[in-house]
């Protein structure tokens, strides 16, 4: 039987769902995301046994990187929940967030939804009320896992509802790595993954965090909200990487809640074809002393639409805050669209906080150049994007990751690579 | 092998800048084009390079016979063409010791080992003295102006050319700079390459002595002649030269 505060929580969230209109999310200018072809009647929340193998898909994303901890959630089954037993002894818990609730009740009901509510929007209910499986990540206070932790969702079949919620709570003065793959195989169809990521690192703590989102061509919609939040003199490098999916609309929120507290925040996107991203992020000052970093890269291709806001918030008190954010999207064909917004509220005074943004294309001096040491066009404007996100992927300081973020950069470059070439070479003549 | 420029015309944005340049280039043979700013040395430079912003309205671009004037910048390269740039683009993310690899392989058919390469690498590096850490940073990001020029003949030295233009090479430059990279042209030299080094000033040639020198004026190459042309142009200025070409023009 689930714990009753539990079920108050579920109930609250199930009423939220019921009460909230399908949402459409619109800005001025051009922008709207409207879930105009996502029929929730036709969704289920698939069951699966868990088998010896792991998916080809998950296999291949993981590679060989020896890793601390490993959840793996196919539809809304958790397939596999694995701890390196040195971990264990040295009280650190990677498991289900279902298990959790049983077998450490007291410590996810203390942070269960601290920095979440159901009361935001549709989706974020929806996973509150309808979640299962889920993951769970403890690393107590003075612990370092040298390895990764690593967390997968894996979409594989037409139909599928997942309503995934991940609960970390990184302790005083400890230090892990976190990697959390969303990924999808390509059928075909419509699916939808309703998620939930919390995270706390407490005083001192120093968090590696990745987001590597990857659904496939299929028509996977991604609604979700992340939330991070760091404690006194802790921090955070997260970085979020949006490599694929048909509609995205994603809320990511990074908290520095206490002073001394310090982020960089660092993401990555690429669309191609007809997928549509919608990113809301927000760099949030909660007290003074706080440091931040944010810089987004993003290209797009095919007839995609890609929108990022980011979002600096200084409260009031939050003086001494410094902080800055760069947004950067580059047009690499003639139908794509998107736009980067930068944006400000700052409500105290002696801060420092700055932000800029830029929507540009390849520069034509650049390819020339590269051309003049015989390199083709083709190869001029892949390397120049690659070198573009280089500064993204070298933030993750993850070589397993940042190989597996290279590779599929340069196969969506390589797939778009007629139109680009085209497009840019428009451009110049 | 030579480069053959025959009958140059070359406009920008609809005003010619090139009215009917003529000019060869061969292996083994090093030339300096000088003339004032705006006398369309730099719009030479790129238009022998195929920079798609220039238009050849009339003549040629010959390299061992082959007609260039409408190839890509990259098969004028793989043909045997350099240029170095007097504004050369940053290339983010990409660092010096790749995208010379890249330039390396563009023109093989199996790229070179690894080994291989850092072993000519690491020989041109030292010849040029350039530091240790700067093929790992990002292609001219962050490069102050003399490190942009030897990154330049770096790039001239591992990609060995036929032949080779330098784009004023020397501005910008102070003595010891341009001494290292006179020093790293010298080295070129030879039986394998041509150069034509595109200056304004006589300085770079106290350092790399040219056996021809061309003069160009408003578009056109107005005087030819030995290393003498040089030192009188030091002597007189182009004010000099160009007073001479009137009287010359009115005669």
């Amino acid at each position: 039987m689930p714990p009753s505060w539990l079920e108050d929580f579920r109930k609250a969230a199930l009423e939220a769902y019921e009460r909230e209109p399908l949402p459409t999310w619109r800005r001025s200018g051009f922008w709207t995301t409207s879930l105009r072809d996502l029929d929730l009647d036709t969704l289920e929340a698939r069951r699966y046994e868990a088998e010896e193998e792991l998916p080809e898909l998950v296999r291949d994303d993981i590679g060989d990187d020896a890793l601390g901890g490993l959840v793996v959630q196919r539809g809304a089954s958790t397939i596999r929940s694995w701890i390196e037993p040195a971990l264990v002894e040295q009280g650190v818990i990677v498991c289900s967030l279902e298990e959790a609730v049983e077998s450490h009740e007291e410590l996810v009901r203390e942070w269960y939804m601290r920095r979440l509510s159901h009361d935001e929007g549709k989706f974020a209910a929806a996973s509150a009320a309808f979640w299962t499986g889920g993951a769970f990540v403890h690393v107590p206070k003075n612990v370092r896992v040298e390895q990764p932790i690593q967390i997968v969702y894996l979409i594989d079949e037409p139909g599928t509802a997942q309503y995934a919620h991940t609960l970390a709570l990184i302790g005083e003065n400890a230090e892990c790595s976190i990697r959390e793959y969303c990924l999808g195989t390509p059928f075909e169809g419509s699916a939808l993954h309703a998620g939930a990521f919390e995270l706390y690192a407490r005083p001192g703590a120093r968090v590696k965090l990745a987001h590597f989102q990857d659904w496939g061509p299929a028509q996977v919609h991604d609604i979700s909200t992340k939330r991070v939040e760091i404690a006194r003199d802790a921090f955070v490098s997260w970085v979020p990487i949006h490599l694929g999916g048909h509609l995205t609309k994603q809320t990511l929120d990074i908290v520095t809640a206490e002073q001394g507290s310090d982020m960089r925040h660092t993401g990555l996107y690429f669309t191609e074809r007809s997928e549509h991203l919608d990113l809301f992020t927000t760099d949030r000052h909660e007290a003074g002393h706080t440091h931040g970093d944010t810089v987004w890269k993003g290209a797009l291709t095919g007839d995609s639409r890609a929108s990022y806001e980011g979002l600096i918030h200084i409260v009031p008190d939050a003086q001494e805050t410094h902080t800055y954010l760069q947004t950067h999207q580059m047009l690499l064909s003639q139908r794509a669209k998107g736009d980067a917004i930068p944006s400000l509220i700052v409500e105290t005074d002696n801060v420092s906080a700055s932000h800029g943004g830029t929507v540009g294309e390849l520069d034509e001096e650049q390819i020339f150049y590269m051309m003049a040491r015989g390199i083709s066009r083709a190869e001029a404007v892949r390397t120049l994007v690659e070198g573009y996100f280089e500064e993204v992927v070298q933030r993750l300081d993850d070589d397993g990751l940042a190989t597996l973020v290279r590779r599929r950069i340069a196969e969506k470059l390589l797939a778009a690579e007629d139109q680009v070439t085209e497009f840019i070479g428009e451009r110049a003549g | 092998m030579s480069l053959e420029i025959q009958n140059l015309h070359v406009r920008i944005e609809e005003r010619e800048i090139l009215h009917g340049v003529n000019l060869k280039v061969s292996k083994g043979e090093t030339h300096a084009l000088m003339g004032p700013n705006g006398s369309g040395k730099s719009t030479l430079a790129n238009t022998i390079m195929g920079n798609p912003n220039y238009e050849v309205t009339e003549g040629k671009i010959l390299l061992d016979g082959e007609d260039l004037t409408e190839a890509a910048p990259d098969e004028r390269a793989r043909a045997g063409l350099f240029l170095a740039f007097q504004y050369p683009a940053t290339i983010p993310g990409v660092s010096v010791a790749n995208f010379l690899r890249m330039a390396v392989n563009a023109r093989r058919e199996e790229p070179i080992k690894v080994k291989d390469f850092g072993k000519v690498l690491r020989e041109k590096v030292e010849m040029l003295k350039i530091d240790k850490e700067f093929v790992s940073r990002y292609l001219n990001e962050g490069f102050s102006g003399g490190e942009k020029k030897r990154a330049e003949i770096l790039q001239l030295a591992m990609l060995k050319p036929d032949i080779a233009v330098l784009d004023e090479t020397d501005s910008g430059l102070d003595i010891d700079a341009l001494r290292i990279v006179s020093d790293g042209v010298n080295a070129m030299r030879g039986p394998d390459m041509g150069a034509l080094i595109i200056t304004h000033y006589t300085r770079i040639l106290d350092y790399v002595k040219p056996e021809f020198v061309h003069i160009m004026l408003d578009g056109r190459i107005v005087q030819e002649g030995g290393p003498e042309l040089a030192d009188k142009l030091e002597d007189q200025g182009y004010d000099f030269i160009r007073e001479e070409v009137a009287a010359g023009n009115a005669a």
